[in-house]
């Protein structure tokens, strides 16, 4: 017998060997395809040029601008954790009437361009007062960011939520009234899933251009974009890029040491099912603000845009239609494909990255840098590199948009599926080493299987992102390519306004269609394996 | 687990197939609207054979993507034409040495103004600056007829302009500029300021609040200004300084670039977009102005001949318009 589980054992250590030389692999060709034009063009810029000048201007005005918007992110990132909180809480642990409705409908948000957002807002306000000045402003970026962000926070969250196992909480509930259990067991339970809820929407909302830009509200990213293309003074736009990179690593490490020195409650297996409650007391006000929810971050900015669309009949809409139906197979394709290498290279930094070993935690570091990198610049980044004559089959091709995508989002899988992991006891993984179960079994018929839906989430976030990406794309897609989003932006200068919401509609119509169909593909395989439907 | 395998390959086939390549081609990138551009390039395609390949740029950017991915492209251009709303970005582009002298065959109808000295770039159907009103809050009489009118405290709080660090309100100040000298036009910024006006983030965006009645006037370009006639009834346009400084017109520009892949297919696209068949095309479409003589346009659309245009520059103009970048950005920003 004992010699039977040194062979597996050893087994075991080969195929760990053979996990960590995929790793490397992996590893390296993220560092060669994604890091490297990224060092190479900062590299260049700040050591080749002559940047004294540059550097002094970086004053006061510049902090000041990079605390409001500290400020205005920090303010998203709270307001949508919290709103996204409760809504995760009301429909992946409690009993409430068409959860699975809202859970789909509440998404919208996320799957439309902030601009276009900002645009239905705008219009709306000025329809409601008459004056469109109260939403072009601080408040009106913040309310606008927040209501586009809280569906990302409610997917982190409720995912989160639905992954504690049922035991703990019937448990709690047994000396504890329900009240303190979600206060005092819940909730520090959740903290991983809320810590990266805020720190996400934190530097997606630093990030952000086309909102603040349309309502003419100065942040940190106008200024980096003014340098940019009213001064092509690249050098200072990517020495202010730096700094927002510095923020959000300073933030990630605060969040990794917070949660590390946290007492963290490992959560047991995922093979119990997810305990739903019944609100009795307060079911009508659940429900009430969900419509209320429904209502505010949905349904006032789709009558703006219904009414705008079909203002002169179906003609605009047509029209639309035609427009963008040569778009949609490379779109959906692209965002595919991206998503699919996202989450799988997120699945692997995402692994390692909760193992106590320095190099494997560097590879969410580098996968975070990049995030951080203002879409602009990383744009840039990519052209200068890619754009040589033997570089000429990836950048004049669509796989440069591909490599674009990936770079940009691998992170969300990363911190998603890796905030899962930590959420299973090490117990499970050591028990299963001990017995000689190789790495990739154990990944493939343990680990894989209990995070099954947050590998869904983060696709469906990632297929999300990529399929509506703007600002790296519109500088890497190769002429003549038909890019859903980069049409909609392209035709939305000058056309009339009923073309624009029409295509608008369009856009979403496709995206909710994809997530549609992906959700009935991959429904059955989760729930072979995971009883995530409540 | 089949299934979700064969989606990855059917997908991952289609971004192959979508990668092959051509080479009776020709790249080219522009700043004019998709909306108007692309019926032209469509046109020549069809008449040459000649397959087009197009990157076309955002109002969201500002209409600077296209140019700042010529900057970054510069060491191995993609590019063979760059279609410019506007000479200034032409300008940015013949500074940074990346574009090359064409003289066009078909450009010797167009008078010198529109041309670069040494023909790197050569100008075709133009636009002009012009102040958009909504004619529910300014009686015909009450409607400024000079840019100097707008500094009048009967329109204080009541006029807009697009943030002047971008596209062709910048063109249109350093315009002004050279044409007051720098205290004198300092000055009237000053009073602008003084006199509340609305900074909007774009021309769309001036056209926009003419339109809903937010302001009473703006000033915008008469691509822009047609679109918002043809929305809307209660929207009418002037050009200003029509007994004074004169109107600033911009018109189209068209290089070829340094180092271009497919130069004599990009030297076909450039005679096409220079010919008057083009400028009636963009008469017809967008209220561009022809610089040919005995160009068929649209009863509507404004002959030059019947402007008065403001006496410029284009080189000495995008010259001021770096100069004065900082002040812009200062102005901008303490408002």
């Amino acid at each position: 017998m004992d010699s039977i589980k040194h062979i597996n054992i050893k087994n075991g250590s080969n195929s760990l060997l053979g996990f960590n030389s995929l790793l490397f692999v992996i590893y390296g060709l993220f560092i060669i395809f994604i890091g490297f034009p990224i060092i190479y063009t900062f590299g260049t810029v700040l050591f080749e040029n002559d940047l004294s000048n540059s550097f002094k201007l970086l004053n006061n005005a510049t902090f000041s601008l990079l605390f409001k918007s500290l400020i205005l992110a920090s303010s998203v990132g709270i307001i949508s954790t919290f709103f996204g909180t409760i809504l995760g809480f009301l429909l992946y642990k409690t009993n409430l009437k068409f959860r699975s409705f809202f859970k789909i409908v509440l998404l919208i948000p996320l799957f439309i361009s902030p601009y276009i957002l900002a645009v239905a807002w705008k219009d709306f306000f000025f329809f409601l007062f008459g004056n469109s000045s109260i939403i072009s402003s601080y408040f009106g970026v913040i309310m606008v960011l927040s209501l586009i962000f809280t569906p990302l926070a409610m997917l982190i969250i409720g995912s989160a939520l639905s992954n504690i196992n049922s035991q703990i909480e019937e448990s709690a509930l047994m000396l504890v009234s329900f009240k303190k259990m979600v206060f005092s067991i819940m909730l520090p339970l959740i903290k991983p899933a809320l810590i990266t809820s805020f720190v996400l929407i934190f530097i997606f909302s630093i990030s952000e251009f086309s909102v603040p830009a349309f309502f003419g509200v100065k942040v940190f990213t106008t200024e980096i974009f003014t340098q940019f293309s009213a001064f092509y003074n690249h050098g200072l736009a990517i020495i202010q890029s730096t700094l927002l990179i510095a923020i959000c690593i300073i933030l990630l490490y605060a969040e990794r040491k917070y949660i590390a020195d946290a007492p963290f409650l490992s959560v047991g297996s995922k093979g119990t099912n997810n305990k739903m409650y019944d609100i009795i007391n307060y079911r009508k006000l659940g429900q009430l603000f969900l419509i209320v929810w429904l209502i505010i971050s949905i349904v006032l900015p789709f009558i703006i845009l219904f009414a705008q669309s079909f203002k002169g009949g179906m003609h605009s809409f047509i029209k639309a239609f035609n427009l963008l139906l040569p778009t949609f197979t490379n779109s959906i394709s692209l965002a595919f494909v991206a998503a699919v290498i996202s989450v799988f290279i997120g699945f692997i930094a995402a692994y390692f990255s909760i193992r106590p070993v320095r190099v494997y935690k560097s590879f969410e570091w580098v996968l975070l840098l990049i995030f951080a990198i203002p879409s602009t610049i990383y744009g840039i980044s990519l052209i200068k590199f890619y754009n040589q004559p033997e570089f000429g089959f990836i950048y004049s091709t669509s796989t440069i948009i591909i490599i674009g995508y990936v770079g940009k989002y691998t992170f969300i899988s990363a911190k998603l599926i890796s905030n899962a992991i930590k959420q299973i006891p090490n117990s499970i993984d050591e028990v299963s080493q001990i017995q000689g179960i190789s790495i990739f079994s154990r990944l493939s018929k343990i680990l894989i299987p209990i995070i099954l839906p947050t590998i869904f989430i983060a696709f469906i976030i990632s297929f999300i992102f990529s399929l509506g990406e703007l600002g790296t794309t519109i500088k890497l897609y190769p002429p003549g390519t038909e890019i859903m989003p980069i049409k909609v932006f392209t035709i939305m200068a000058n056309a009339p306004q009923a073309l624009i919401s029409s295509m608008t509609l369009i856009v979403f119509s496709v995206t909710l269609l994809m997530i549609s169909i992906f959700y009935f593909m991959l429904n059955p395989f989760i729930k072979k394996y995971h009883s995530i439907n409540d | 687990m089949k299934n979700l395998s064969l989606i990855i390959i059917i997908f991952m086939a289609s971004i192959i197939t979508a990668c092959n390549s051509d080479s009776n081609v020709v790249v080219v990138y522009t700043s004019v609207d998709q909306v108007f551009s692309e019926p032209v390039l469509k046109a020549f395609e069809k008449e040459t054979g000649i397959k087009i390949k197009a990157i076309y740029d955002t109002e969201e950017t500002k209409s600077t993507g296209v140019l700042n991915r010529l900057l970054a492209e510069r060491n191995n251009t993609q590019c063979d034409v760059f279609w410019s709303g506007d000479p200034v970005r032409t300008i940015v582009l013949k500074t940074n040495d990346i574009i090359q002298p064409y003289n066009s065959e078909m450009a010797k109808g167009i008078d010198a103004a529109f041309k670069d000295t040494d023909v790197y770039w050569t100008g075709f159907s133009a636009r002009a600056r012009v102040l958009i009103y909504n004619k529910d809050i300014l009686s015909r009489a009450d409607v400024p007829q000079s840019i100097f009118d707008l500094v009048k405290e009967q329109y204080k709080g009541n006029v807009a302009i697009a943030n002047p660090l971008f596209g062709t309100t910048t063109f249109h100040i350093s315009a002004i500029f050279n044409a007051l000298g720098d205290d004198r036009a300092k000055q009237f910024m000053m009073d602008l300021k003084a006199n509340e006006v609305i900074i909007a983030t774009s021309n769309g965006d001036v056209k926009k609040r003419v339109m809903q009645g937010q302001v009473a006037c703006g000033l915008t370009d008469t691509d822009d200004a047609y679109e918002a006639m043809k929305e809307s009834d209660n929207v009418d346009i002037v050009f200003l300084d029509q007994d004074g400084i004169g109107s600033l017109i911009m018109p189209n520009t068209v290089n070829l670039m340094k180092n271009s892949p497919n130069a004599e297919n990009g030297k076909k696209l450039i005679d096409y977009l220079l010919s008057k068949e083009t400028e009636s095309r963009l008469a017809i479409s967008c209220a561009q102005m022809p610089l040919h003589k005995g160009v068929e346009t649209p009863q509507d659309v404004t002959s030059l001949d019947n402007i008065k245009p403001m006496s410029i520059d284009y080189d000495k103009t995008a010259s001021k318009l770096q100069e004065i970048q900082l002040y812009l950005k200062n102005w901008v920003e303490n408002n």
